[in-house]
């Protein structure tokens, strides 16, 4: 498997925050909380006498003189009156005291008491500033707990990081690393699977070859079946079902796709490493073939390209053709002892689909060339081969010639 | 053996003094950050005091609390006092931050002074382990 390298570092949450630690830091950020909340309710007690001295003085001077119960000592009072009821001594502070009327103390209350707000809003904003660091304390106390690791992974590619935990039973956050987990044992299995498949067909492959080397009437079939799996490999429709190799394609698409949710991480990748896949085992089974292996494949990729709509990140997908097309020179090299169609790779990439056309044109064709064969034979004087080997036009009657 | 043994004694010693030293220098930088905390509210109530004496008329009384006695003073006196008070109080204020500085520099260095007499206390064990 050509894998982007990957670097990652796990780490346990509990190495990077000990339990205990954590412990104690939530503790002292409790009590820095608690400290902060009765700052907060003596400043609001303060506010309150305020507001109540405020109305206080301001109806005192609505009369001349009050009379009162003036405090005597400490437990004792007598009678009296209150006089110059617009006449305040305010303590301006520092043992400094003035002398002001009822409108003036007011107005130096209510100076005060603004002051005495933004002290409080200033507090607030300190609390939530620890009320934040005690949740962020007690969910990390939770999930050291809970024994979770930290997986941090490095694309080579884009540098990106993907930070994603992990717990052994628990599945706290549907991420795709615990799917990989899971998915990842079985993906192995269904490699290995795929990979014998693969040469059985492969080998079901060369038979029909050689079948077809003998018959005109399978090699048409065969012929046929071939340009319509590089149909399928293109546009990954359904393809009639000629042979058991349209099966295993399709046995294929499906299958890498859910054993392939990778330990990448990244959804489009999966997509993309899925198709790369596909086409990777395309490509080998179409080598077995023998048939226009080379110009297939590189009208795979393009056409991978197309197919995954442009979530293919390119860089990717030249990583994994070098090893593909490593893997694919050296089966076709090995078949072409066994089959000899150098010809046919000459073909351009475009080829294919004009194949698959006349591949149902072909069915008819059969009896046109035999037609036409007939027809050329009584004009011209030169063997009839050489005439059938004129045609140009027909695909088919090349393939009848190299036959021949 | 017994040299080992005298001269581990004699770390552990130095140990102990370190530690005395490091405490008796928290003690004064805890020292130090009261009389700062005081300093400060300080300067903030005569601050709020000149605002107040700022707004009043010029024949406005002003009266100064000493002890039990309640003093009338003059305005611009008065003024001038606040003023100076609060120069005294900023005054203070840097000497006690440039003392706490000193201090916590200190209490680093004998910090530093103590992690190396543990490691040759550990080192001094570790040799008599082997030996």
């Amino acid at each position: 498997m050509g894998k982007p390298e990957v670097k990652g570092t796990v780490t346990s949450l509990s190495s990077v925050f000990p339990p205990e630690e954590m412990q104690k830091a939530a503790k002292m950020v409790e009590g820095k909380l608690s400290e902060k909340q009765n700052e907060m309710n003596q400043l609001k007690e303060f506010i309150a006498d305020n507001t109540s001295l405020i109305n206080l003085v301001q109806k005192l001077p609505d009369e001349l003189h009050h009379d009162i119960m003036v405090p005597f000592g400490k437990a004792a009072f007598f009678p009296g009156r209150l006089i110059h009821t617009n006449e305040f001594l305010v303590l301006l502070g520092e043992s400094y005291y003035a002398d002001r009327t009822a409108k003036q103390t007011v107005e130096i209350l209510k100076r005060r008491g603004k002051s005495l707000m933004s002290k409080v809003d200033a507090l607030k904003a300190e609390m939530q500033d620890l009320k934040a660091e005690a949740s962020f304390f007690d969910s990390t106390a939770s999930e050291v707990a809970d024994d979770l690791v930290e997986i941090r992974e490095y694309e080579e590619d884009n540098s990106t990081e993907r930070v994603s935990q992990s717990g052994p039973v628990e599945l706290e956050s549907p991420s795709v690393a615990e799917a990989d987990n899971k998915v990842s044992a079985s993906e192995d299995d269904e490699y290995a699977r795929l990979m014998s498949r693969l040469e059985e067909l492969e080998k079901e492959e060369l038979a029909a070859e050689d079948e077809d080397a003998n018959a005109n009437a399978t090699e048409t079939e065969t012929d046929s079946d071939e340009d319509e799996l590089t149909e399928a490999a293109f546009h990954r429709k359904k393809v009639e079902g000629y042979s058991s190799l349209d099966h295993n394609q399709r046995y294929l698409v499906s299958q890498p796709r859910k054993q392939l949710q990778q330990s990448k991480g990244k959804d489009p990748m999966n997509e993309e490493m899925s198709t790369t896949y596909n086409h990777q085992d395309l490509t080998n089974q179409l080598a077995c073939t023998g048939l226009t292996a080379e110009p297939v494949t590189k009208g795979n990729y393009g056409g991978e390209c197309e197919i995954s709509r442009g979530r293919i990140v390119h860089q990717d997908t030249k990583m994994l053709n070098p090893p593909v097309n490593a893997s694919v020179p050296s089966e076709k090299t090995s078949l072409k002892q066994i089959i000899h169609d150098s010809s046919r790779n000459e073909k351009p990439v475009q080829t294919p689909k004009s194949e698959f056309d006349s591949s149902k044109a072909f069915t008819g064709s059969i009896i046109e060339h035999t037609e036409n064969l007939e027809k050329k034979l009584p004009e011209q004087k030169t063997t009839s081969s050489q005439s059938s080997d004129s045609k140009p036009s027909k695909p088919v009657s090349r393939f009848k010639m190299q036959r021949k | 053996m017994s040299s080992s043994s005298t001269a581990l004694r004699e770390l552990q010693r130095d140990l102990e003094n370190k530690a005395n030293d490091l405490s008796k220098l928290q003690k004064d930088i805890a020292k130090n950050h009261q009389v700062r905390k005081k300093y400060t509210i300080q300067l903030g109530e005569n601050e709020l005091v000149l605002k107040e004496l700022d707004l009043l008329n010029e024949d406005a009384n002003v009266y100064k609390l000493i002890g039990p006695v309640l003093v009338k003073q003059d305005l611009a006196e008065a003024n001038a006092n606040v003023r100076k008070r609060i120069e005294y109080i900023s005054a203070e204020l840097k000497r006690l931050d440039g003392s706490l500085q000193d201090l916590e520099e200190k209490q680093h260095s004998k910090r530093e002074a103590i992690l190396k007499v543990q490691q040759r206390i550990q080192s001094h064990q570790a040799g008599k382990a082997k030996a």
